[in-house]
Formats: C-alpha cells, structure tokens, sequence
C-alpha cells in the first residue's frame, strides 16, 4: 500500500494536536479536578486571534507568541473571578460553569468572525513541501507534530524536574499542607489554570493552518480531546501523549480502510478500554 | 388542614385541568408551544432524577431522548400498519435496553469522570445516528405520519394538533406523575439517601449500585418516551434530537427551573421554550443570552427559579424551604 507513509504521516500531525489540546485539558483536570467544558472553546478563540493577527501583521511566529499570553491573561481572569466563586459549591457547579462560558464564548465568537470558515495562510518556509521517506510532505504538519513533542518534553520537565512541578504536585495531594507551608496555594491553581488556558490558545494557533477557522473547531476537537483523556487515563500526561498518537493513528487510517465507521471507530476504541480497564490505560485506580 | 400530600394531589389535578382547558383558550401556534413544553417536561424531569435526585451529571441523556425518537420514527416508517400503542411499547422497551446496558458499562464512575463518559457515549449514538444512513436517514432525517390510536371501543384520528395535544397531556401529564410517585416509593427515597451518604446506605446492607443502575434505566426509559412524544408531535425526526446539544438544553432547562425540586425543571421548561420563542424573535443572538443567564444563575442563584420562588415564600410566610437540595424525607416503618 503505497498510501501508507502518508496516512501514517497525518495520523501523527492530528495526534500532535490532539496532544496540544488534552495536555492542558488533563493539567488543569489532574491538578484542580476542573473538567473544563471551555477548554475547546478557548482553543478556538487562539485561533480566531491568531486569523486576526496574520490579518494584520502576516507575522505566524508572531501570533504564536501573542496568542497564548491573551489565553493566559483570559484563562487567569476566568479562574480568579469566576471559577474561585464556585469552588466551593463543588465540582459540579464549576464543571456547569465552564460549560456556559464555552456557550458564551462559542456565541461571541459567531458574533465577531461570522459564522463561516476562515482559511488561514501561511507563507514561507512553513507552507512549503518536504520530501521526506520518499514522499512529498507539508512542513507544517511535520511542525505541528515537533511542537507537539517539545511542549509535552517542557511539561515533563516542569512537573518532574523543578521546584515549582514539586509544589504542584503537593498542593494536589494537600492543598492545606502546602498552604500552610506558606506556599499561595489559589494563586498556584490561577496559575494552572492560566496555563492550560495558553496551552488551549497555542494550539488553536497551530490548529488554525491545518483546519479551517470555524465557529465548529471547538465542539469537533472537544469530544476527541476527552476520548484522549478517557483513553489515557484521568490526569495522565503519559497517557495523553500514547492515547493522542493511537486516536491520531485510528482516525487517519480509519478513513483510509473504513470509511463508514470512521467516525464510530475512535469510540468503540474507548469502550473498549473502559471495559478492560476502567481508569483508563495509564490511570491511577480512581 | 390539608396535608403536604394531599396538596399536591390538588396541584397536579389544578394542572391537569388547566391544561385540559388550554385548546379552548390558545391559539394554534402557542398549542403547539404547550404541546412542545409538555414533552420537554418529561425530558427534563427524567433528567432531573439524576442530577438533582442521584446527583449524577450526565452529559449523555439526549442518548435515550434521541433513541426513543428515532425508534418510533424507524418503526413507524418500517412496520405498516403499526398502531400508536406498538410504537410507544417499542420506543420504551428499546430505550430500558439501551440505559440497561449503558448504565451497566459507565455507573462504575462517578462525578467529572461519568459527566465525560455520558458525554463521549453520546458523541458515538451521534456519530452512529449521522452514518447509518440506511436506517436513520442521516442528515436528511426521517418523516413520519401520526398513526390513528384505537382505544378498543373507539379510533380516534390523531392528524389534527387539538386531539395530539390531548394525547400528549394524557400520556405524558400520567408519565409525570408516575415520575413524582417514583420518588415517594421506597426506591426514590433510597436513591436520596445514596446521594447523600452512600457508605452508610452500604452499611445499612442497600446495593446501592444495583439502586443506580435501576434509576438510570428507568430515567432512560422515560427520556425515551419523551423522545418518542417529539418525533410524534412534529413528525420528524433527525440527528439533533441524539445530539449533544440535545442533551445541553436539557440541562439548561432543568438547571433554570433548580434541580432542587421535583416541579422545578418543569417551571424550567416553561421559561425556557417561552423565552427561546420571544429572544429568537428579537435577536439572531439568542443562545448568547441563553448563555450568560446560565452563568449568572450558576454563579448567584444556584438554586434555579426554585429557589426565587422559595425566597419569596419565606419572605411572606417566614419560614418553609430554602432552595438547598432536595430533603430527604423521615420514613416511618
């Protein structure tokens, strides 16, 4: 099969996104136990700025950078004043809370960039072609999936090997403890919470080029992303990376061998795992 | 002085005959609106049981909606002759498979993880819903004629929306009150009891899973005759009515009216097909307002138009309830 390679090649482009997505998901879900509903949602505003910003200024790093801090400062200001307020009517008032403001944002979105497609394009070296195994392949596909890599390598590398991953991981086991260490604990979780904003921005940026720019990108990659999780493994990093390249994998081999299942096939996968293991492939028993 | 009880055999009959009056007062389009109002009802009371009884959040429940909607739909279309009787069974028999199975498979998780699971197992009866062309009609839907009801002594032609809404307010008005016995029966109260400490329901030697399992079978059961109701009222059905927005107004309705009474969601309902009507015919932008009202509620009044509503009482009366969730009740043995 001559088509191999390519497919193979696109499987790990999407799960180099996926992995985008669910990492901040699977943060902020691991470390607050927030499942938040606008996550997808704040993934499609970077990529409605990002369409504005090469609009204006044509400049792709440029709105690789900016983007992300607007997610930053948005996903900060969400958690200070408004998830904080119901943290402590439980998980399931914040849980509906971040579904409204996806309703919200979703809404806003329609509202200013028109409910249609934005193609974005993006000119030099990242829109241009390689040859590669002997076929020919778009560069940007092949940067989506080293981003991919280097962001999953960096949050590894936070978490495991600094100061800062060693509080995280504290304030999740005892959050009273590690305030009473004199450590701000709520600012800690703003933080998190900021950041898996960002993260969320970055890859609506990185998304922006390969798909198109629609008001529908949220609800499409929200429902992959929490397969992703649930497949992985609640809160797992390691399991979003393995389950982000099998879902990538089944989903472009998928339309390639089965056309007609191809949308059934990513949740049959799921099932499955949750009836040989519930907690997911890399879960801890919950 | 009239009992708790007794009152509210006096409010559902007031509503009963309220809504048996109705034909007489509306006019065509809002009989429609009250014919539509009166299904969602039973959606979201359904929905109701879990979230607000069980305390489950399920982001899955327009899978059992959309599964009796598009049972009545495939039946009506596929088996000629069959009569309305036939078509409801089988709706109900599908969806109690359905929410059997389900249940079965996801109950074993609980809170932000079954929300996620109920959410994805929607996405797949969607994504089946979309591509099973042959059987679902796809993006295209399905249309379906409403068949005559015999009664045994009479046949009654159902074609006209006066005698529908009649059907309707018999059918689903006796669904509703079947819903509010369920919660009075040993079992609503046990499913109370689960939410509010379920090692000790354990201890008390209750399967508190086999307890689960058979409320969520039965709140299927009855999303799915809510389903089959919406596929007979506008005789059509297509795949928005198993997708997850499906679900999301459910939960909208029921969290507006306050998952904290039995009659809530229905208040719910109410307000919410009522103002979705009027802001549609105002702004384009109507799911914006629907969102920021949410937030507003999730963020100041928790308690849903229940909880105003309880306010106002207490601020009259002095004391009564205080819109936290539902009591469970002292059972004398």
């Amino acid at each position: 099969m001559s088509d191999f390679p390519v497919f193979f090649l696109h499987g790990l482009a999407y799960a180099g996104l996926l992995f985008l997505v669910s990492a901040g998901l699977t943060l902020v879900f691991g470390m607050m136990n927030v499942l938040n509903f606008a996550h997808a949602a704040m993934y499609m505003l970077g990529a409605y700025f990002s369409y504005t910003l090469l609009q204006e200024t044509g400049q792709f790093w440029l709105s690789l950078m900016v983007c992300p801090i607007l997610l930053f400062v948005i996903g900060a200001l969400i958690e200070r004043f408004l998830l904080r307020r119901v943290h402590t009517y439980g998980h399931l008032h914040e849980l509906l809370l971040t579904f409204g403001l996806a309703y919200i944002i979703t809404e806003v979105v329609k509202w200013v960039w028109g409910n249609y497609p934005l193609a974005v394009n993006i000119g030099g070296f990242l829109g241009d072609t390689v040859e590669i195994i002997g076929i020919t392949y778009p560069v940007y596909r092949i940067f989506i999936f080293v981003c991919a890599v280097l962001v999953g390598i960096v949050m590894a590398l936070i978490l495991y090997k600094t100061r800062l991953g060693i509080i995280l991981r504290a304030a999740v086991n005892d959050g009273e403890m590690v305030n009473a260490l004199g450590i701000n604990v709520p600012l800690v979780f703003m933080g998190v919470f900021a950041f898996g904003a960002a993260l969320s921005g970055f890859a609506g940026v990185i998304a922006g080029p390969l798909l198109s720019t629609y008001p529908g990108m949220a609800h499409e990659i929200l429902i992959d992303a929490f397969v992703v999780i649930v497949v992985g493994g609640f809160g797992s990093l390691g399991g979003a990376v393995v389950a982000s390249l099998l879902i990538g994998e089944l989903q472009s081999f998928g339309v390639l061998l089965f056309p007609k299942l191809s949308l059934a096939l990513v949740y049959l996968l799921m099932a499955a795992v949750l009836i040989v293991k519930p907690s997911g492939l890399f879960g801890e028993k919950q | 002085m009239m009992t708790q009880k007794n009152a509210h055999y006096l409010f559902i009959a007031v509503l009963f005959a309220l809504g048996a009056v109705m034909p007489l007062v509306l006019k065509q389009y809002h009989l429609n609106m009250l014919t539509e109002i009166i299904v969602f009802a039973l959606y979201a009371v359904s929905y109701n049981l879990l979230l607000g009884y069980a305390g489950l959040l399920s982001f899955g429940h327009a899978m059992f909606f959309g599964t009796g909607a598009f049972t009545v739909a495939v039946a009506l279309i596929h088996i000629p002759g069959l009569s309305m009787w036939s078509a409801i069974a089988l709706a109900l028999a599908m969806t109690t498979a359905v929410g059997f199975v389900i249940g079965g498979l996801l109950l074993r998780h609980k809170g932000s993880y079954f929300a996620l699971l109920t959410l994805a197992f929607n996405a797949l009866f969607y994504a089946v819903a979309t591509k099973w062309h042959t059987v679902t009609g796809g993006d295209d839907g399905l249309s379906v004629t409403r068949p005559d009801l015999a009664l045994g002594f009479t046949t009654i032609n159902l074609a006209g929306l006066t005698s529908f809404y009649y059907f309707t307010l018999v059918i689903v008005g006796a669904a509703l009150v079947f819903c509010w016995y369920f919660t009075k029966t040993a079992m609503g109260q046990t499913v109370l009891m689960m939410r509010e400490n379920e090692e000790r329901m354990k201890f008390l030697g209750y399967n508190t899973n086999i307890s689960r399992l058979i409320l969520f079978t039965f709140t299927g059961a009855v999303a799915g005759l809510a389903g089959a109701f919406y596929t007979l009222h506008f005789q059509f059905c297509s795949q928005s009515a198993i997708s997850v927005d499906m679900t999301t107004t459910v939960l909208l309705m029921t969290f507006v009216g306050g998952t904290g009474t039995f009659w809530g969601p229905m208040l719910g309902v109410l307000v919410y097909v009522i103002l979705q009507n009027y802001l549609s015919d105002i702004t384009d932008r109507w799911p914006l307002f629907m969102g920021l009202i949410f937030v507003f509620m999730v963020l100041f009044i928790p308690g849903g138009l229940t909880q105003i509503i309880q306010s106002i009482k207490t601020l009259f009366a002095g004391k009564r309830g205080t819109g936290k969730p539902i009591a469970v009740k002292e059972v004398s043995t």
